[in-house]
This record gives C-alpha cells, sequence and structure tokens, in this order.
C-alpha cells in the first residue's frame, strides 16, 4: 500500500510540485502552503442526539484528491459542510491547516450539486464574486474571471444568466468560481450528480485537467464509485457508522478492479 | 480546452432555444442598447429565439420538425379564438358605458335613482372645463406628491423592517409583537391620531399613507426573505462573504419577486389611504375635490375626481410592475415572454 503522499504526489507531481512525506508532515503541522489538510478528531456531525456522523477521524493530506464515497444519507454531505465550516460538529474538532475550523472561509471554496449560482448574475459576475468580495479592483477581477471562463470552455457565455445555461454548464461556472480565487481546498460536493452519463464524463475530464494546474486539496462527495476511482487519489468509504475505509486509488486495472469490490463491499 | 463542449451533449437551457441560439439573442440584444422593451428589430436574429408564434421558421417551442405543420394549423384555429375573445374584451367598456348613458339620460328609478347621476355628455364636458383649470393639475400634484412621500418612505421602512425582522432573532424579538398588534388597525382609522400628533394636515395625510403601505411591504420582505433558498448564502459565505456581503449580494436582489409583491399591494391600500385621508382633512388634492364637488351638488365633477383616481392609481400600479419586471428579469419566465 502506498502512503497518502506519494499517491498525492502523483497529482500534483504532473503540475510541477512534488509533495514528499516530509514536507506533508509540516503542513499538516500548519505551516501552511498551498493544499489545505485537514484532521477530523472524534468528530461528531450532525444535529443533537441524531448525530449523522459520530467518532469520525479522518485525514486529508495538502493537495490530494479524496473522494468520499457512501450511500445516500450515510452523511457525505454533512462531512463536507463540516469541512467547510458551515455545520460546526457538535464533538469533537476539525482542523484546516492546523488550526480549529469556526466558520467557512475563502480558503475553503465549494461546488454545489447545483443551483449554487446567483441566478440574477451573469456567469462573469458570478465567476467574480470571491473576487469582489476580497476586494480586488475591477478590471483585475475582470481579467482573471474571463481566464478561468476560458479554462472551463464557456468562452462566448461570460454575459449569459445561468437560467440560460445547461446543467453541465452551470456546473462549469461554479467551478470556474470555485476556483478563480485560488482557495487552498475545494470541497464539491456531488458537483456532477444531477448531469446525463455524456456530460458527467466531460465534466470528469475536465475537472481532472483543471485539478492539474492547481494544488489545492480536493475533498469530492460522490455515491459513484466509478467516479471515485477515476479521480480519486485516495477514497474514504462512508458507512452507516462513519468512516469505515481509507484506500489508495492504485494504478493499473486489476488492482482497480479488486478496489471496486473492496469498497462496494464496505458501502 | 476550447470552445463549450457541453453544448452538443447537454440538455438545451429551456425549451425551443438551444445553446447557440441563446447565445445569439443574448448578444445581439446586448449589443443594441437602445432597443427598448416592445420595439420589435425586423433584422436582428433574436427574433427568432422570442417570437415564438410569428417566427414559423423556429420550428415553435421545442418542437421536433414533423410535428411544427400540425402545430400551426391548431395555432390558426387558436388565432380566430384569439380575435374573438379581444373584440369581446373590446366592447366590454363601451356596453358599460352605454348602459349607463341609457339609464342616466332617461332618468331611471329602478330602486336605485340614476336620476341623480350625470350623463356620459355632462361628465365628459366636466371633465373638458376641468383639464383647461390649473386646480386640477394642482390638486393632481398634490396627491402624488403625498402619495409617493408616503410610499417611498414605506418601501424603504419596509423593506428594512421586514429583513431586519426575518435576519435578526433579536429584532425580531423586540419589533415582531409590536408589528403584530399595530398590523390590524386600518390605516384610516388613526387620521384622528393623525391630526393630534402632527402640526399640519399634510404630515398627518402622508404618515397615513406611509402606514398603510408600510404592513404589506413588511410582510413581503419578510416572508421573501423567509423564502430564500439558504444555498445562496452558503455559497456566497464559502467564497469567503461574510454577513455584510451576503445582505448585499444575496439577499437583498434575491428577495426582490417577493418584495415587488407587497410594494403592488401597499401602492393599492396607499391610494385608498390617501383619498380618504383627503376627503377627510385636506385643503387640496384629487380626494378632498371629489367630496368637495358632491358637497356642492357637482356630480359631474365626482365623478371626473373618481375617472382621476383611477387613472393615477392604473399608472403607479403599472409602473411599480414595469419596475419590478426590470429589476426580476433573471426569473424564469415563461416561453415567448422575455424581459
Amino acid at each position: 500500500m502506498t502512503s497518502v503522499a506519494e499517491s498525492a504526489a502523483g497529482r500534483t507531481g504532473a503540475g510541477g510540485t512534488v509533495v514528499d512525506g516530509a514536507r506533508r508532515e509540516d503542513i499538516v503541522g500548519g505551516a501552511g502552503g498551498a493544499g489545505l489538510a485537514f484532521r477530523l478528531e472524534r468528530a461528531g456531525l450532525g444535529y443533537g442526539r441524531d448525530a449523522v456522523l459520530r467518532e469520525v477521524e479522518l485525514e486529508v493530506a495538502p493537495g490530494e484528491v479524496l473522494v468520499v464515497v457512501g450511500a445516500s444519507g450515510s452523511g457525505k454531505s454533512t462531512l463536507l459542510r463540516a469541512l467547510a465550516g458551515l455545520l460546526p460538529p457538535s464533538e469533537g474538532r476539525i482542523l484546516a491547516g492546523g488550526r480549529e475550523v469556526t466558520g467557512p472561509s475563502a480558503d475553503r471554496a465549494m461546488v454545489f450539486q447545483d443551483d449554487g449560482l446567483l441566478p440574477w448574475r451573469s456567469v462573469r459576475r458570478n465567476v467574480e464574486l470571491p473576487l469582489r468580495i476580497r476586494g480586488v479592483a475591477r478590471s483585475e477581477r475582470g481579467r482573471a474571471a474571463q481566464e478561468w471562463i476560458e479554462k472551463v470552455g464557456l468562452a462566448g457565455f461570460a454575459r449569459h444568466l445561468p437560467r440560460e445555461l445547461s446543467g453541465g454548464m452551470r456546473q462549469r461556472v461554479q467551478l470556474a468560481r470555485a476556483l478563480v480565487g485560488a482557495p487552498r481546498a475545494v470541497l464539491m460536493d456531488e458537483p456532477f450528480g444531477a448531469l446525463d452519463a455524456q456530460t458527467r464524463a466531460e465534466m470528469q475530464r475536465l475537472l481532472l485537467e483543471v485539478l492539474r494546474e492547481t494544488s489545492a486539496t480536493v475533498v469530492f462527495v460522490t455515491h459513484d464509485v466509478e467516479e471515485a476511482l477515476l479521480l480519486a487519489d485516495r477514497v474514504a468509504v462512508l458507512g452507516r457508522t462513519g468512516v469505515r475505509a481509507v484506500l489508495d486509488v492504485p494504478v493499473g486495472d486489476e488492482a482497480r478492479t479488486n478496489l471496486r469490490e473492496r469498497i462496494l463491499e464496505e458501502l | 480546452m476550447a470552445g463549450p463542449r457541453t453544448a452538443p451533449h447537454s440538455p438545451s437551457p429551456g425549451p425551443g432555444t438551444d445553446p447557440a441560439t441563446v447565445s445569439d439573442a443574448v448578444s445581439d440584444a446586448e449589443n443594441a442598447p437602445a432597443t427598448g422593451p416592445g420595439t420589435a428589430d425586423a433584422d436582428s436574429k433574436n427574433a427568432i429565439g422570442s417570437t415564438g408564434p410569428t417566427a414559423p421558421v423556429s420550428g415553435g417551442p421545442g418542437a421536433p420538425d414533423g410535428t411544427a405543420g400540425g402545430l400551426t394549423a391548431s395555432r390558426g384555429a387558436a388565432g380566430g379564438q384569439a380575435v374573438l375573445r379581444w373584440g369581446i374584451r373590446a366592447a366590454s367598456l363601451p356596453a358599460a358605458a352605454g348602459l349607463w348613458q341609457v339609464l342616466t339620460a332617461a332618468d331611471a328609478r329602478l330602486w336605485l335613482r340614476f336620476d341623480r347621476l350625470p350623463t356620459l355628455g355632462e361628465i365628459a364636458e366636466r371633465f373638458g372645463a376641468q383639464l383647461t383649470t390649473s386646480l386640477y393639475y394642482l390638486d393632481l400634484l398634490q396627491s402624488l406628491i403625498r402619495i409617493l412621500t408616503g410610499f417611498g418612505l414605506a418601501a424603504v421602512a419596509g423593506i428594512a423592517t421586514g429583513i431586519l425582522v426575518a435576519r435578526s432573532r433579536r429584532a425580531g424579538d423586540v419589533l415582531l409583537p409590536l408589528l403584530e398588534a399595530v398590523r390590524p388597525i386600518p390605516a384610516i382609522a388613526l387620521v384622528p391620531i393623525a391630526i393630534l400628533l402632527f402640526p399640519t394636515d399634510e404630515q398627518g395625510i402622508v404618515f397615513i399613507t406611509f402606514t398603510a403601505a408600510f404592513f404589506p411591504v413588511t410582510v413581503s420582505t419578510r416572508h421573501a426573505v423567509r423564502a430564500l433558498p439558504t444555498i445562496w448564502e452558503e455559497a456566497v459565505r464559502t467564497l469567503g462573504g461574510t454577513r455584510r456581503h451576503v445582505l448585499w449580494n444575496v439577499v437583498l436582489p434575491g428577495i426582490l419577486p417577493g418584495v415587488f409583491g407587497g410594494l403592488s399591494v401597499g401602492m393599492g391600500v396607499a391610494w385608498i389611504c390617501v383619498i380618504s385621508a383627503e376627503m377627510i382633512s385636506g385643503e387640496f388634492g384629487v380626494g378632498y375635490r371629489t367630496w368637495h364637488a358632491y358637497t356642492v351638488v357637482d356630480y359631474p365633477g365626482v365623478i371626473v375626481g373618481m375617472i382621476t383616481i383611477g387613472v393615477l392609481g392604473w399608472l403607479t400600479s403599472a409602473a411599480i410592475e414595469l419596475i419590478g419586471r426590470r429589476a426580476t428579469g433573471w426569473l424564469p419566465r415563461a416561453e415567448g415572454s422575455r424581459r
């Protein structure tokens, strides 16, 4: 079994940033860096007595793509919302970059399943939003937004409203909006779950392509095991009782077939 | 990657509009800023996506080519129906006016006593005479100033209060009991208080108008805030936005559709109250003039006043409707009725 850092390096290596084991320890220790590390310590997530998840122990290495798979109702979204800081843990703690998560931050951008765009803002103004919030000058944010709109393949659609776009195009906009502010982590909540198979495959390719340019940590939630195997450095399997296994995604078809069976077993 | 790869595969954004058409329509619309609503630009491509029935080239909303002919035929029949309906609509008002004329000219007394009411001719004559006096316009202006002041203040205060009680628990605890206690009192019942409280009648009338419009605006704003999907707020917060950013970028634009409903209702009751208040305690204004006409047995003048009030009410409501449509152009609309 390869180490977390090696599998993370498998992706980031292509972009030029190699995260080796020693440096990873530094970053987890809170020294900062490009990708954000997460650590959940005996975290209880959910409301009141009927906590959706209890005593969650999970580590996410900086720069890796961790895909969380689980059946519906297993608390995948809850886990993601907790990492985003939208849902404070009822017990235990959540650390991001060594610091306790107390609320949402621009460091941890989120991509929602659908309808996360502000419908009264055009594509460009949606993508510009994080920069506007940060007080970036108008010309600068227009340039950056345009660059990302082109990167996600929406050149020519900058002035469209979200309702004038298809579901896949709207998710492209969300992706651009999440990445334009160069966050240290991107949290994706079944972003392709509502798309047809063909569009989903395209979006997955686009995501892999775009992620090569960033060293941000990615936590990606899905119920689709194939999607997990395609995108992940590591896969976390979520069952009714919490995180059941965290598995490295190996190279090679046979090894992947074995892993797929292992995941389906854990589910 | 180059070009929007999703376009050929993904579902089109709306019935009958493939992304390319949308693209053309929108960019054309944006390239022609002089083109206002309703001014058809004959040669522009945007005619195709938006005009529906009059543009058979487009194949109709979402219709596969095979069924386009059938649709056109059924549209022809529907067209005949539409003409008939418009004919009936156009005839309905003159018919009612004709009935009025018959009853008043014949001095009919059928339990209802039409003999006291003026005929159309008398009304028209009076209206013509009034239009030449400066007093008529002075009254009109006076009423408009009152309603715009009262309504304007109510819109600002109502939206602010509605947001405050919906977004802040503490503010809600303090203000909601107060609001709920005062709300059932019809604003016009506040006339004695207004006379006692304010130094001049003018301020009292504006106060009554304000109170009338304030509650519908507050209530609709409050409900609109509470009905906002949480995902927009979460999106802005995970992009680094503070509560202030959420207020300006999510709450204010997001509640507009609901708020405009409240503004429409508010404008209606504001007119009721400004006219009533003028009848009770005004020295100028359309309401005062109408009541005054009654007391000096100038019955055609009463009808002229009524018509004036109706036209003013209709104009102000239409203005709000128009502004509302402009401000909420992002809402999904039925095919063929683009902003």
